[in-house]
């Protein structure tokens, strides 16, 4: 069993928000000053799931995956040090700025170099775009079953036994391999890495791979390749006004309230 | 006003002194062999006792080889542990601990009661040993001392310490068997009782053949040698009554003699077998208790090369660790005194230590013969987890690291070590770690800080403070905010008022700002030395690289983890608690608290900063120099003070168990009286500021905790601060 954990390296959720700035003449985020990048949290849960299928297993391997630049060697070396055995970092410039459509290829296309991957876990969806496409059009360009959401997964014979959140409850379901499965947060906490290990994980080298290797064309990646066209990027303006309803009596206030809503459509 | 100590005084420590007047007297004994003409005052040794001389020499004989074995099968246990660096080091010092804590006993007395009653006891067990030492030299040396004035004098002070013995053995059992007293019952041992009881009767049987000894050769004899020995006296006024015939007499003196010095024997014998090998084990642990600071951790050296990390096998314990496991009498002092155990919380000190000791005796014969055999560490030889299984882990998680239960432990046992030391297994090794605390952790490795979720940067509290100065080398001081002190919203208000403080007082200082980064006290507490150590490096050369000599922190736990184990890592500089910094500048004028703060405030002394430290007076100094406040002690305080719950990490885990410790401490504080609470630790502040309100729902005269600068940052420019707080200007106005 080897199954591939897709990790992607996000500036910092925790951001105060007065640290987090956007520059509108390239409608990027301005990397803050000091505070570090770090592994979005969906795709440390993936690990688990993968790990945990891997250790009731008995054998197998786990190989996490990482398109970003160089610092994302160090979310791949997280990942490693819960215990994951290789890790791979596709770094380059031509990959940058892309779409979800241009990351899938491009981890597919990896996955496929890969040659013998039974499973794919993926976050949910990265905690910086909150998109949630890339697992599905890995799934869609492998042409591999998928099951999203997933608060849960064990191998069940020759299948994988998925549960999945749903709006209303919850459904499992078996799904074949090979197969691609993004993980929620309902499935857990991701692990705290044991000393040992994160020794170990310091001592692995990680692939690199480019373009090139994966038989990739810089056209059809990164920007060049992107459909979708980022329009403004914008931190909203929050604003608040108050206005205190008249009445000389709590039911006459409560009438003129009723009036106002009304007159403004909230009820 | 005096702040009250309680450290033991001179006085105190002279009645501690007990062997003085002991050796004492018995030195005169020998002076008078040499100098006092003979006159016929004396007594025949072994007087009715044919076989006695015999006898004791067999006993004796057996006891000391009873005492050799018992050392040497306890000894091969410790050695089973690993070296202990560093014991022989200050030597004069450990001495000087030796004499204080293992002799003159300054722990024990600091439960009076106990005190008295264990002063009575040894000093009648040593007295009386000596006094039968005399006997011996007399009876088979040729030196005869035991005669004339200095035999009066013998009988009477070798009485006068059986009578103290048995006053002794009366408190015991009053507080055994007959007073509401909890703490020696949390773990009862029939030898408890025979220990007890066996004592009384040595004493008794004692005057028994004296007494009967006495009336048959003194009281009509020599009735004014006879009174000198005033309790064999009276207890021959007793026989007397009885009208028994002589040889009555002489058999009762017979019989009691053998039931004496057998059970005498006996009793010493138990020495090897029960609690009472704290005789030697008290002092000589009172020599290896540590000379640097108790806030001290031990750094985990070449940490990358180690086997296991931390403690999870009995045998990866120092043998000092594992030597003084053996010096626990379970008297419950330190379970007493343990805030977890306050508050119902699953942690026991003592039982901690019993644990590992009956832990140590089922497997540790195993391993020594594993070693034997293998010569490998034998890691895999015992049956049960160490951690996991004889110690819990929700044990481990409660401890405070407060240090009360090392600062009670008559016999010196340091216990926060020894639980550091499982956490750190459970952490570095295992990875077993409540998801809160592990949550701090991560934020630690990620971000720098402790306080997931923040939404304030390092700077935020500069806002609306005018001109703050970045530390460049050039000031004298850095001022350290700290995470705490920058990060979370209730501690920002202290950081500015030392900071306004620090200003007024015409100090030359600077901040670090945005390059601040955790000093990683919160990584080892929790057990995470690895982490420690790479955020410690960082930190110090960052020090170094800005030259930083002297270090102003407001908070406890930097404060001592500059002081007192940045030196671990080369990391040395002058370093103060803010409390130390303002009392000094108030009394030296260079800041002046000129508006009155009519409060009633009581004092909380943090663990880092008192009981670690010994920081008790600074504080105290600063309250009484700000006009208008009046101090109210609590029942705990100084160095009995109670943990506020937060310590050892405890800040970022969930607490299991019947009640909160922040609760426990907050109603300590609300029974004194007072309108506010003053601490001098960020997570005390949070810890009440929590606290506070669940034990005192109305917020109608609520008490209000502050930090110390912010009671004087009102009293020098004005109560400022507290006019955006309503529910305090109605505090202070009353
Ligand atoms: S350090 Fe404090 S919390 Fe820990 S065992 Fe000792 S008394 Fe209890
Ligand atoms: S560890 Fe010390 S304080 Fe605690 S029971 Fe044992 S001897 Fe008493």
């Amino acid at each position: 069993m080897h199954i591939v954990v897709c990790a992607k390296q996000i500036p910092d959720p925790e951001t105060p928000p007065s640290a987090f700035k956007i520059d509108a003449a390239t409608n990027k985020v301005v990397p803050a000053q000091g505070i570090a990048p770090v592994l979005s949290q969906f795709d440390a849960i993936a690990a688990e799931a993968a790990l945990r299928i891997k250790e009731a297993g008995g054998e197998g391997k786990v190989t996490v995956i990482s398109m970003g630049a160089e610092s994302a060697q160090a979310a791949i070396k997280q990942v490693l040090a819960m215990g994951a055995d290789e890790g791979v970092l596709l770094n380059d410039p031509a990959f940058e700025d892309g779409d979800s459509h241009t990351t899938a290829k491009v981890l597919a296309s990896a996955i496929q170099k890969l040659g013998d991957v039974d499973a794919v876990f993926c976050g949910r969806q990265a905690a910086d775009w909150d998109m949630g496409q890339v697992g599905l059009l890995i799934a869609e360009i492998l042409d591999w079953p998928v099951a999203t959401i997933a608060k849960g997964a064990s191998l069940e014979g020759e299948t994988l036994s998925v549960e999945r959140v749903l709006a209303d409850g919850f459904e499992t379901v078996q799904v074949p391999f090979p197969a691609v499965v993004t993980v929620s947060n309902e499935f857990g906490e991701p692990r705290y890495p044991k000393l040992p290990q994160i020794m170990a994980a310091a001592k692995k080298t990680v692939t690199q791979m480019k373009a090139g290797d994966l038989g990739l064309d810089p056209s059809e990646v990164g920007k060049a390749g992107s459909r979708l066209q980022l329009q403004k990027l914008f931190i909203p303006e929050k604003g608040a006004q108050v206005e205190f309803i008249a009445g000389d009596t709590p039911q006459e206030q409560a009438a003129a309230l009723v009036s106002k809503l009304r007159a403004d459509k909230l009820i | 006003m005096a702040a009250p100590r309680d450290t033991p005084n001179r006085a105190q420590r002279l009645v501690g002194g007990w062997w003085g007047p002991a050796v004492g007297m018995s030195a005169l004994g020998f002076y008078a062999t040499a100098t006092a003409p003979r006159d016929e005052a004396g007594r025949e040794i072994f007087f009715n006792v044919p076989a006695g001389p015999w006898a004791v020499y067999v006993f004796f004989a057996a006891l000391v080889g009873l005492l050799v074995w018992g050392f040497v099968r306890h000894a091969s246990l410790w050695g089973i542990g690993r070296p202990t660096p560093g014991l022989f080091r200050d030597i004069p010092q450990r001495l000087r601990n030796t004499a204080r804590l293992g002799l003159a006993q300054d722990k024990v007395r600091r439960d009076r009661y106990a005190g008295i009653m264990h002063w009575c006891i040894m000093s009648s067990i040593v007295v009386l040993t000596l006094v039968t030492a005399q006997v011996a030299i007399e009876a088979d040396t040729p030196l005869n001392f035991l005669h004339g004035d200095y035999y009066l004098f013998f009988s009477f002070y070798g009485d006068l310490f059986g009578v103290i013995g048995l006053v002794g053995v009366g408190m015991a059992l009053y507080r055994r068997y007959f007073a509401d007293f909890h703490r020696i019952r949390w773990d009862e041992r029939l030898e408890d009782h025979i220990i007890i009881v066996g004592l009384g009767l040595v004493l008794l049987t004692g005057f028994v053949v004296e007494g009967a000894r006495i009336l048959v050769t003194e009281l009509d004899a020599h009735p004014d040698w006879a009174v000198w020995s005033f309790g064999g006296f009276a207890f021959a006024k007793g026989l007397e009554i009885f009208n028994f015939a002589e040889d009555q007499v002489l058999f009762l003196h017979e019989a009691t003699w053998w039931v004496h010095v057998s059970i005498a024997f006996l009793w010493l014998g138990m020495i090897v077998f029960t609690r009472l090998d704290h005789l030697f084990f008290a002092p000589i642990n009172a020599f290896f208790l540590r000379t640097d600071s108790q806030g001290r951790l031990a750094k985990i050296e070449n940490i990358e090369e180690q086997e296991v990390f931390g403690v999870g096998y009995v045998q990866d314990f120092t043998w000092k660790q594992l030597f003084e496991l053996d010096a626990c009498v379970r008297c419950g002092r330190c379970t007493d005194v343990c805030p977890a155990n306050i508050a119902g919380q699953p942690l026991s000190p003592m039982h901690l230590i019993q644990d590992l000791k009956a832990h140590l005796a089922d497997v540790g014969p195993a391993i020594q013969q594993h070693r034997h055999e293998h010569g490998d560490a034998g890691r895999e030889v015992s049956p049960v987890a160490l951690v996991g299984e004889v110690i819990l882990d929700e044990t481990l998680w409660a401890c405070r690291t407060c240090g009360a239960c090392v600062q009670e432990c008559p016999v010196m046992i340091e216990h926060v070590p020894t639980i550091v030391d499982m956490r750190r297994f459970l952490v570095m090794n295992e990875a077993r770690i409540p998801a809160t605390a592990q949550g701090a952790l991560e934020n630690l490795e990620m971000r720098g800080h402790p306080w997931r979720g923040t939404s304030l940067e390092r700077t935020t509290w500069m806002e609306g403070l005018g001109d703050v100065p970045l530390f460049d080398g050039s000031q004298e001081y850095l001022y350290w905010v700290g995470c705490s002190g920058s990060l979370v919203e209730r501690n920002l208000p202290v950081t500015t008022a030392v900071f306004r403080l620090l200003r007024e007082s015409g100090a030359s200082f600077g901040v670090l700002g945005q390059e601040e980064t955790c000093n990683g006290d919160p990584a080892r507490r929790l057990g995470n030395e690895y982490l420690y150590q790479i955020l410690a490096q960082q930190l110090v050369e960052t020090f170094k690289a800005k030259n930083v000599q002297k270090v102003i922190t407001n908070c406890p736990h930097c404060f001592n983890t500059f002081k007192n184990e940045y030196p671990q890592f080369d990391g040395y500089f002058e370093v103060l608690h803010h409390t130390e910094f303002l009392s000094k500048a108030m009394q030296d004028g260079s800041l002046k608290a000129t508006h009155p703060i009519a409060a009633d405030v009581t004092y909380h002394d943090s663990c880092y900063l008192g009981r670690m430290n010994g920081i008790y007076d600074a504080p105290r100094q600063i309250i009484e120099m700000v006009p208008g406040a009046t101090l109210t002690e609590m029942q705990r305080t100084l160095s009995k003070g109670l943990c506020c719950g937060a310590g050892g990490g405890n800040m970022w885990q969930e607490e299991v168990g019947e009640r909160r410790v922040n609760h426990v401490r907050s109603e300590e504080a609300i029974n004194t009286g007072a309108s506010q609470l003053i601490s001098n630790c960020p997570f005390c502040i949070q810890m009440f500021e929590d606290g506070v309100p669940a034990v005192q729902p109305e917020e109608e005269g609520r008490m209000r905790p502050f930090d110390i600068a912010e009671l004087l940052e009102d009293a020098v420019f004005g109560p400022k601060a507290k006019e955006e707080t309503p529910a305090a200007a109605g505090d202070s106005s009353d």
